[in-house]
């Protein structure tokens, strides 16, 4: 049994996709319980995984399944192979369980969709087992196969039970990330064809095997990507794009900027469900992209460059924070504020120091919770009056008093006030990226400094926000109907409870995740510098 | 250092009790929610009386550490250590006790809220934040728990939710705070990259001064400078008042803006000399200003806020110049001096606005909806408001610095710490001191002007019945004055020696400083008398003055009105640029598409029909000749002869 935990959480929510084309179109009921009954059950398999891996250690894959997937003779020009190899470490750990709670809270939020029901779930389902398929797929055809498996029903699902504008918005979503992907692709077939199989003496092997990928010791000698032979594209050697074009590619879907003009539109018009789903698990494969294949595959290109990362990671933070501060549109306000928040992480990610990584995986976790939080709030306003708009609303902490506390809560947590999870992410990552100039040269102090200004910016919009909706006499304008706005109800309390309570006890108890992602923090930095070193000095 | 585990549980009692508070108010329900006025009190008094008792027991010079780790990354280990040494244990009771002492008056002063047991959480949750602050042996501890204040700053800045303009305050103060801990965050950042340790226990004892200990102290001194309302982040604090007026005394006034003077005195080793330079003027300019601002107010909680912001100024200049001490003493006596003042002011407030409300249920004109804040309004209430008067006018008088009271030993402690560092040779030094002699000063004068305006002036308001607040208000009143007078101090009431002072530590004295301050005190009483009890011809103020210097309109009109700009050309750019060089590749694939496309249809389709079109007109052509009419074959017969009959017969 626990040699397969890992493809039962993929494949359960697949399976009930494929059998549930058999149930009768109208039930809705079913649909609802059924989403439940796949989300408990992942739990209960997170909760045997958790157990299984007790005392592992995590800067190595655990409960590892290979099985040869296909292989094909070419004659001439070698075997084409592939694995199913699918793996968890401490970074594919604390996002798959960030998978699984944050599905369970999209499934009850998605109580509230009303039209085609079983496409809707059957959908859903799918992109539950490709996103857990993405965080532990090891073989990188694997990770691209649910990369874009990804992509598909997201699409549907924005352009079908989106807001006004969904078809734009869901077009530009999916041929933005597509564009994003080709640019993997490219990369993919490059490693593809320099890497090859160190368990296979006699002959030559391809693989994509991506633990095979990042030892320098596997490269063909002459291929194009090989650290040794150094072929130039312009004025700068094939790795270097080769880096740099993954890099883009991931983080179109980190957001990015500028890579990240699809987030704002595709959160506002995406149902309350999606929103959340694109804001806590979309964003993190980017993120997670990064620290699993750019940054290893290419250590002497990642740390030449670590300076650009970090500058594009400064920007988002402050750009982000800027727009979110021009927003008029609520849900658009916590769209830019996702931006803003993973140009952390990249921050975090540029300064290849333990607690700056750390802090990292620390903020894809952490703002994974926030922004379910964020975006179940503008959810509960929309799902009453259709109108998201902060001009429209003033003094609803009178109207709706438990609103009014999460929402405080909510904003509070995602601005970084100590004692939420935030606070912790973002304090790692700023000692990290201040210390990385005199641990190991890789980023300037400045960044650090002028990344501090996000955080007065992101008091200065929330705060703001609270002000203009929440404080105040009660005044609503335009269409809305006071009668419309009803406190919350016990589902959507039922979904809030649960991740104020882990924000907590995130942000209180650290260790308890620390105690995953420290692990892999420490060997990834470490063996990142060492490979950096090896291949820059043969 | 030492570890005693009696002390270790009576410490984490009264550090805890004040977080049960919290957390019971959040319980109780809304139909028990008179029960949160009697847990609340009760729970704060319990750690009043600790600290009382830890006081006492603990010898002085003694110190005792409490490990705890938080969390660790790689072989880093943050520690939420807990230290009582000589400053927390002097914080610690007068956090409690005062803290004490507002939760009483709150009992009164906000009967029949309806956020009363938000309002209770709130106070609670601050005070366990406060003796977080004075317990942390570890500055990230103390970042954490320094955050926290700020968020209950808020929450009870903006208690009265439906009033805009107390929103309006609580953001700013909050967003004040944070710009000044972005700032001790960088001063962290600093002290995490060259030793990766934030345990006060190893910073303050380094070895040797290194060079970005400048850096560091300053950075660190940016949080101090959000905090405590020093130039230019004071703005802040004048605003605050719009929350209600216990929660001005205790956080405003006694506490929460006196943490960023105590954090300068318990990190006061790691300063190097050029930054204390920077800390003394920053303090001596903020003293100088507020005070003139408060001179031209007329509400009284804004003079009390100015007042504040002045004093701390003159507590900061104290650590600036090496007497981190003085300035410690004058936190004391100013937390209960500048507390009595404004419940007293509180209970003025609460007994014009009770007198206001009889006079509208009895019928008598509606018109009696004056400001009762505005002290031109009030006047002679010394006869109807006994308590109040002698209570205000002894917390007054403390302030003021006039000797037998305690606020005279404290300031003379920072006036005699200032004459010795400024040495007989004349520097920019004396101007620091001359200055120091003209806070006090003004200091007089606006505390006189304040207690005339508001209890020996001509009655303005005869026709209200204005009685004094219920006892539960007094009594805070009556021990805060209590504390105001020399005897809590120490017992020589010209000199700081005694059973308290020994406490703060070694304080300076000097006769001649006596001499020269309360002669300074003299004139200025002298000058308050002239000017304002006599004719009032200095009643009108200066608006400049009035305005904070127009640093509002500063900070609003540059700050603000530019970071809204930046925010509009992100967003521009962001919709026009971006998504329009966006739209702009899309719309020249689909404009390219349509060329294939036009391609695709006339050329490549128009090859393939003009084939078509080619073998059409040759089969036309060549059908032609199947005409059909006899006379086409005979023609076309004896063509082909012809041709046939040529080849032959040449």
């Amino acid at each position: 049994m626990s040699q397969h935990l890992l493809s039962s959480l993929i494949f359960t929510p697949v399976a009930a996709a494929l059998l549930s084309l058999f149930i009768p179109n109208n039930s809705k009921k079913t649909f609802r319980v059924l989403t439940l009954v796949i989300s408990a059950i992942q739990l209960i398999l997170l909760i045997f995984i958790v157990h299984e891996t007790r005392g592992g250690s995590f800067s190595s894959f655990l409960l590892t399944e290979k099985v040869n997937w296909f292989s094909i003779d070419l004659g001439t020009w070698g075997i084409l192979q592939a694995e199913y190899f699918v793996g968890m470490d401490g970074l594919s750990f604390s996002t798959v369980t960030l998978t699984v709670l944050i599905m369970l809270i999209a499934g009850i939020s998605s109580w509230t969709i009303d039209k085609n029901v079983k496409g809707y779930f059957i959908l859903l389902w799918i992109l539950n087992g490709a996103i857990v398929g993405t965080f532990v797929a090891l073989d990188f055809l694997l990770f691209y196969l649910f990369f874009e498996f990804m992509l598909l029903p997201m699409y549907f699902l924005i352009g079908i039970w989106g807001g006004p504008k969904r078809e734009y918005a869901s077009i530009k979503f999916l041929l933005y990330t597509l564009f994003g992907s080709i640019l993997i692709l490219i990369v993919l077939i490059a490693l593809y064809i320099s890497v090859q199989n160190p368990e296979v003496q006699d002959q030559i092997v391809h693989t994509f095997n991506i633990l095979h990928m990042t030892d320098p010791s596997n490269y063909i000698p002459g291929s194009i990507l090989d650290p040794e032979q150094g072929w130039m594209i312009g004025s700068h050697n094939s790795r270097w794009w080769a880096f740099l074009l993954v890099f883009v590619g991931f983080a179109i879907k980190l957001p990015a900027v500028p890579f990240h003009t699809w987030l704002p539109d595709a959160h506002v018009e995406a149902p309350t469900p999606i929103s959340v789903i694109l804001a806590a698990l979309f964003l993190k494969v980017g993120a997670y992209g990064l620290l699993r294949i750019a940054y290893p595959i290419f250590p002497d290109v990642a740390t030449t460059l670590s300076w650009f990362v970090a500058l594009v990671g400064v920007i988002s933070i402050l750009y982000g924070a800027l727009n979110a501060l021009a927003s008029k549109d609520l849900k658009r306000l916590i769209a830019y504020s996702s931006v803003s928040h993973m140009g952390f992480v990249l921050l975090g990610l540029a300064s290849v120091t333990t607690e700056g990584v750390s802090g990292a995986v620390y903020q894809m976790f952490s703002h994974g919770i926030i922004s379910a939080i964020l975006f179940l709030i503008a959810g509960v306003l929309y799902d009453r009056t259709q109108d998201r708009m902060i001009k429209n609303y003033s003094g609803l902490s009178s109207k709706m008093p438990v609103y009014f506390t999460i929402v405080l809560i909510g904003f509070f947590a995602s601005l970084g006030l100590p004692g939420f999870s935030g606070f912790i992410a973002e304090i790692m990552i700023l000692l990290g990226a201040f210390r990385s100039f005199t641990a190991n040269g890789l980023i300037h102090e400045s960044f650090a400094i002028i990344a501090t200004l996000g955080l007065i910016l992101g008091a200065a919009y929330y705060l703001w926000t609270l002000q203009r909706m929440f404080f105040g006499p009660f005044q609503v304008k335009s269409e809305i109907k006071p009668d419309q706005l009803v406190d919350l109800d016990k589902r959507e309390y039922s979904m809030f409870l649960p991740l104020i309570l882990l924000v907590l006890l995130f942000g209180i108890f650290p260790q308890i995740l620390l105690d995953y992602t420290n692990p892999f923090a420490q060997h990834f930095t470490e063996s990142l510098l060492q490979a950096a070193r090896s291949i820059q000095n043969p | 250092m030492e570890e005693n585990t009696t002390f270790d549980l009576l410490t984490g009692l009264a550090l805890l009790t004040p977080l049960a508070s919290f957390l019971l108010c959040l319980i109780i329900s809304e139909r028990y929610s008179w029960l949160v006025t009697i847990t609340a009190p009760v729970l704060l008094l319990t750690s009043a009386s600790i600290s009382i008792y830890l006081f006492f027991t603990i010898p002085a010079n003694t110190s005792y550490l409490i490990q705890l780790a938080w969390f660790h990354v790689g072989q880093y280990t943050f520690n939420g250590n807990v230290e009582l040494n000589r400053l927390s244990i002097l914080m610690m009771p007068l956090i409690a006790v005062i803290s004490f002492l507002v939760h009483l008056y709150s009992v009164g002063y906000m009967a029949g809220d309806n956020g009363i047991r938000r309002y209770f959480a709130m106070l609670g949750f601050f005070t366990f934040s406060m003796l977080g602050i004075v317990l942390s042996d570890n500055l990230l501890m103390i970042f954490v728990f320094w955050e926290l204040v700020g968020f209950t700053s808020y929450m009870l800045i903006g208690h009265w939710l439906e009033k805009p303009a107390a929103a309006k305050a609580a953001q700013k103060a909050f967003l004040f705070n944070r710009i000044g801990d972005a700032g001790f965050l960088v001063g962290l950042m600093i002290v995490w990259a060259n030793t990766q340790n934030f345990d006060l226990s190893n910073l303050l004892h380094l070895p040797e001064i290194y060079s970005w200990q400048t850096a560091a102290s300053l950075c660190i001194f940016c949080g101090v400078i959000g905090k405590s309302a020093q130039l230019p982040l004071f703005t802040w604090l004048p605003d605050a008042m719009e929350g209600p007026t216990p929660v001005s005394a205790l956080i405003h006034a006694a506490t929460m803006v006196a943490a960023g003077v105590f954090l300068l005195a318990r990190v006061f080793p790691l300063f190097t000399p050029e930054a204390l330079h920077t800390v003394a003027i920053t303090g001596i300019l903020t003293a100088l200003v507020a005070s003139l601002c408060a001179l031209n107010q007329f509400d009284i909680k804004k003079i009390l806020a100015y007042s504040t912001i002045s004093q701390l100024g003159l507590m900061v200049t104290a650590v600036g110049v090496g007497s981190e001490n003085a300035a410690m003493l004058q936190l004391v006596t100013h937390a209960f001096f500048k507390a009595c003042l404004f419940l007293g002011a509180g209970s003025i407030i609460h007994s014009l606005h009770f007198a206001q409300q009889q006079a509208c249920l009895s019928g008598r004109q509606v018109h009696e909806d004056f400001d009762v804040q505005d002290i031109r309004n009030l006047g002679g209430l010394r006869k109807k408001l006994p308590v109040t008067f002698f209570t205000f006018l002894i917390a007054g008088a403390s302030l003021a610095g006039i000797p037998l009271f305690s606020g005279f030993i404290s300031k003379d402690s920072i006036i005699t710490g200032v004459w010795y560092w400024s040495s007989n040779t004349f520097s920019w030094r004396w101007l620091i001191l001359i200055s120091v002699f003209a806070v006090s000063l003004i200091t007089v004068l606006y505390t006189f002007r304040m207690v005339w305006f508001i209890f020996f002036a001509k009655e303005s308001r005869s026709n209200l019945s204005i009685v004094e607040a219920p006892w539960i208000m007094r009594i805070p009143l009556i021990v805060l004055a209590l504390a105001s007078v020399w005897f809590l101090v120490s017992l020589n009431p010209f000199s700081a020696s005694g059973w308290f002072t020994t406490g703060v530590g070694d304080l300076q004295h000097s006769n001649l400083v006596t001499l020269l301050s309360s002669g300074v005190v003299l004139l200025a009483l002298l000058a308050t008398w002239f000017m304002y009890a006599t004719e009032n011809k200095f009643i009108n103020s200066i608006t400049f003055l009035q305005n904070s210097f127009g640093l509002d309109l500063l900070y609003e009109k540059v700050f603000g009105q530019s970071v809204i700009k930046l925010a509009a050309v992100a967003e521009t750019t962001d919709r026009k640029w971006i998504d329009g060089f966006l739209h702009f590749t899309a719309y020249t694939q689909v404009s390219f598409a349509h060329v294939i496309a036009w391609f695709d249809t006339y050329v490549i389709d128009g090859s393939v029909n003009a084939m078509a079109w080619i073998s059409g007109v040759v089969g036309s052509l060549t059908r032609s000749f199947q005409g059909g009419k006899i006379q086409l074959y005979i023609f076309w017969a004896l063509v082909g002869l012809i041709i046939f009959l040529f080849f032959v017969l040449i």
